[in-house]
């Protein structure tokens, strides 16, 4: 049955009456004479009136035919199959997270799911959905059953964790607009809905729930984390017995240490693993940690966690003065970086704005950080260097003082972060007599201020005479002032960041340089630019950069677009909240589930989108049209 | 130019044509013809120049004229007026196609006119004058006859013709002649369209049985010059088919093919003795009666 995906358009074939028009506008132009010697101009080179009249209908029907064609592909025409039209559509959406590794349960989950294939709606189309983090259309609707059944036994579970609304939203975009029934093959676990989440399907979309059971006894590595020269791994016993656990780490791949912990039912325990320095040392300073339970019965893909150790860094810091000289210009911020353990000090090397303008993006791509507290003399070359160096995931911090103009900051930082930086209004004889302004937290979660923890509060001792106004769409406040304006905001610029501090790091406008918070706010503003998520090298399969496989383990980081770095070595985890066995119920499931009928429509909207440009039946008319104006062109030359 | 000088001082075919009635129109052309022939060398033909001969043995002695024998000596036979005359017979095309005008006058209008005079010159003369009209076929038939209310008829009789059909000379040309039983003159005036296989056949059909022929071959200028220069619709006059033409395109080949045919009657005729005169309907009539005087003296 033929149908259309914009059948307004067919409203336009009534431009067909105009040719129909014009020809009766236009018929018998020329004069007539009833003349005796036609014989003599039969013979002569001319058109008789009935070889031209049909020529005429001739002309008139293809310019009929093409404004017509023309109608008709723009009203966008299709075969709707008849299944579209009448029968329903049946979509496994089976749980791939690693959760279903555990020995016995994907082949249940299997059965299931074929199960599901087997008994679907006599006429119905059938497909497949594979879910975990993200979902996967293994086989679109079809009435080849055997088809659909051949890849599910295809499938395997992989490293994903749960989340029921990627499935279930691929699932629904494949029900066409038509009835249908959206088979969802889980385990049921709690940790796949986000707290509150809720999932849309089509309107009149059934959604069955065939339960796989509840997880096994199993042992989890919740968490892997290196302190100082140990390993601790958090271990999760779900199980409802007390168990002794073997963990045993190896740095890439040489076995290290191993420990044993005895974990209470339903209790996580730490088992720390140490000595690393020896396996470190073996790394070359650099390495894989691996840590490993055994776990025979539970879930395999939980069974092991990697973190990514390395030897004490040093971050370079690079500060942009007015002379470069850090004692004069920058003292305060001199000393607060020179504080601190001899192996946890950042390098700093001071240079003059004029001096970085001559600077190469390699020279400033050595440093993890950029703080920028002058900008005069920085030449438009330096700017565009810095430009750079963001862009490709650098760093940088800029103090908003006096001697930084707005203007170049917003050079720097590019128009996308669209960074506003405008000096205050005040004069400086103004300032002794103006209120001094107080900071608060407005973003505990940051990194910076939650590294203060309860001691965030003590930012709010610090004074500000004086402060410039800053703050942009892409920039997020992690303090503000009393007045309600930003006091510090990460701006996020390319694949880097930028936080801006709106007064100056030298005790001019304000008195932060002497007080106790602002070495370790310099400290915390240091190692998180320094270590943005661009240059992380822990990931959970969940959020991996484009290119990485969804596979735990070791994996190449390749080189993201806009970024100065090389491929790199990164770890990648599972997320520990699949390990959690916690469930619901299937009637708590169907109600995080929300049936709209516009997105009823718009869903049918996109399939019968989908079927017509599959079709490409518009492109056909539209070529039929070409080719009917082509012929009218040449018999109209011919008749002219 | 000379010709034209002369064509001058007679009447515009148009001009009579708008004269009351076709006698009318008929003395008017043939009284203005004969008053200014007086300097022309056709002397006419009536009773008072009757023919004398010498006798010759046979001859019937009735008619041997007395006064004269006693006045020469000599015998000498009198020939009576009928037989120095001799029967003219009128063939006006009717068909469809006569009706074209485009001066004023129709061809068949031109023709009935020039009938109409000729009929009348020949009635002055005494010599007999029959009519016959026709297109595929013979729709009016007039028999020769001097008789002096024969003329009327004949003026009548041209008056009520109307418009035939389609054209088929050669058909009543071949009829006429299988009735005619004495030698004689036939006068055909038509436009000729038609095959002229057929025609010059059908005229030499009337040579065969003794008669003399003048054909008046009457076209309109427009089919002699064909002046049209916009894109054209042309619909037959018989046939009613239309043929859609630009002038510009297929003039030459109009013009070519038009002369061709008055080339091939000209040469055709004139190879088989029969006089043959084109007349474009914008010349006078009096050229018509020119022409027929020319033939009429040589068959008396």
């Amino acid at each position: 049955m033929i149908a259309f995906l914009s059948p307004l358009f067919l409203v336009g074939a009534a431009a067909a009456v105009i040719p129909v028009v014009l020809h009766l506008l236009q018929r018998r132009p020329e004069q007539r004479v009833r003349f005796a010697a036609v014989t003599f101009l039969k013979a002569a080179p001319v058109e008789h009136t009935s070889r031209r009249r049909l020529r005429e209908w001739l002309l008139l029907m293809l310019r009929v035919a093409a404004l017509v064609l023309l109608a008709l592909a723009f009203a966008r025409p299709f075969f709707r199959s008849a299944a579209a039209s009448g029968a329903g559509t049946t979509v496994v959406a089976l749980d791939t997270s690693y959760s279903m590794s555990a020995p016995g349960r994907f082949e249940r989950a299997r059965d299931l799911a074929r199960d599901a294939i087997r008994t679907a709606a006599l006429g119905d189309d059938v497909a497949v959905v594979t879910f975990a983090d993200r979902a996967d259309v293994v086989v679109r609707p079809t009435s080849d059953r055997a088809a659909a059944a051949a890849a599910i036994d295809a499938v395997t579970p992989g490293f994903g964790s749960t989340r029921y609304r990627a499935g279930l939203t691929a699932a629904g975009s494949l029900t066409g607009g038509r009835r249908a029934t959206i088979v969802v093959v889980t385990d049921l676990q709690e940790s796949g809905w986000d707290a509150g989440e809720h999932a849309s399907v089509p309107g009149g979309t059934r959604v069955e729930i065939r339960d796989v059971g509840g997880l096994p006894d199993n042992l989890a590595i919740t968490s892997l984390r290196v302190v100082a020269d140990r390993a601790i791994a958090t271990i999760r016993n779900s199980g409802s017995r007390k168990r002794q656990v073997r963990a045993r780490s190896s740095v890439d791949g040489n076995a290290a240490t191993e420990t044993v912990v005895a974990i209470e039912a339903h209790e996580s325990s730490d088992a720390v693993l140490a000595p690393v320095r020896a396996a470190r040392a073996a790394a070359g300073d650099a390495g894989v940690l691996a840590v490993r339970i055994d776990d025979p019965d539970g879930i395999q893909a939980d069974n092991v966690r990697y973190a990514w150790i390395s030897g004490p860094t040093r971050p370079a810091v690079l500060v942009a003065t007015t002379s470069g000289d850090l004692s004069r210009d920058a003292f305060y911020l001199q000393q607060a970086l020179a504080a601190g353990r001899s192996g946890e000090r950042p390098d700093v090397l001071g240079v003059s704005a004029a001096q970085l303008s001559a600077w190469s993006l390699e020279q400033v791509g050595r440093h993890a950080v950029v703080v920028l507290v002058s900008t005069r003399g920085l030449e438009p070359r330096g700017r565009q260097t810095l430009a750079s160096y963001v862009a490709a995931g650098g760093g940088l911090l800029i103090a908003a003082g006096p001697d930084v103009d707005g203007d170049v900051v917003g050079d720097v930082l590019g128009a996308g972060a669209r960074l506003k930086l405008a000096a205050p209004a005040s004069t400086a004889g103004d300032e002794a007599a103006r209120p001094a302004m107080t900071l608060a937290p407005a973003d505990v979660r940051h990194p910076i201020v939650q590294a203060f923890g309860a001691d965030a509060a003590s930012l709010g001792l610090v004074r500000f005479r004086n402060a410039a106004r800053i703050g942009g769409p892409t920039c997020q406040a992690l303090a503000k002032f009393t007045s309600g304006d930003a006091a510090i905001v990460d701006c996020a610029a390319g694949a880097g960041r930028a936080v801006v501090v709106a007064s100056d790091l030298n005790n001019r406008w304000n008195d932060f340089p002497v007080r106790a918070s602002f070495v370790p706010f310099v400290h915390e503003a240091v190692r998180y630019l320094s270590t943005s998520t661009t240059r992380s090298t822990e990931y959970i399969v969940g959020g991996l950069p484009p290119g990485v496989p969804p596979v735990a383990g070791v994996a190449i980081l390749p080189p993201q677009r806009g970024s100065a770095d090389r491929a790199r070595r990164i770890v990648v985890n599972v997320d520990s909240r699949e390990s959690d066995p916690a469930r619901i119920s299937v009637d708590e499931f169907q109600a995080a589930l929300t049936r709209l009928k516009a997105d009823s429509a718009i869903e049918a909207r996109t399939s019968v989108g989908d079927q017509e440009s599959r079709q490409h039946l518009w492109q056909l008319l539209l070529g039929a049209m070409l080719v009917t104006l082509a012929v009218e062109g040449v018999i109209a030359a011919r008749s002219a | 130019m000379p010709g034209s000088a002369r064509d001058r001082q007679f009447l515009d075919p148009a001009v009579v044509a708008r004269l009351g009635t076709l006698e009318l129109r008929a003395r008017t052309v043939v009284e203005g013809f004969l008053s200014g022939l007086h300097r022309s060398p056709f002397k006419g033909f009536s009773v008072e120049f009757a023919e004398y001969r010498q006798y010759i043995h046979g001859d019937d002695l009735s008619t041997i004229d007395w006064k004269v024998f006693a006045r020469s000596d000599r015998y000498y036979v009198k020939k009576f007026e009928e037989e120095t005359n001799v029967d003219c017979h009128l063939m006006v095309d009717v068909s469809g196609s006569m009706a074209y005008g485009s001066r004023g006058i129709t061809k068949f209008e031109y023709a009935a006119c020039l009938a109409a005079s000729l009929g009348y010159l020949m009635n002055r003369q005494r010599d007999g004058v029959g009519l016959t009209a026709f297109d595929e076929r013979i729709v009016a038939a007039l028999p020769v006859s001097t008789r002096p209310g024969h003329l009327r008829n004949l003026l009548i009789t041209l008056d009520r013709l109307a418009l035939g059909s389609r054209t088929n000379v050669a058909k009543p040309l071949h009829q006429l002649a299988g009735l005619m039983n004495r030698r004689g003159m036939v006068v055909l005036i038509s436009d000729l369209l038609d095959d002229p296989d057929e025609v010059v056949r059908g005229l030499k059909h009337f040579q065969y049985r003794g008669s003399d022929v003048i054909v008046f071959h009457v076209l309109d200028p427009d089919e002699l010059e064909f002046p049209f220069d916009k894109t054209t619709r042309f619909e037959d006059l018989e046939t009613s088919e239309e043929v859609l033409a630009v002038p510009g395109l297929v003039r030459s080949h109009y013009l070519q093919q038009m002369s061709g045919l008055i080339e091939r009657y000209r040469r055709e005729l004139g190879s088989a003795g029969i006089d043959y005169q084109l007349l474009s309907t914008k010349q006078p009539l009096e050229m018509a009666l020119l022409a027929y005087l020319s033939t009429r003296s040589r068959t008396a």
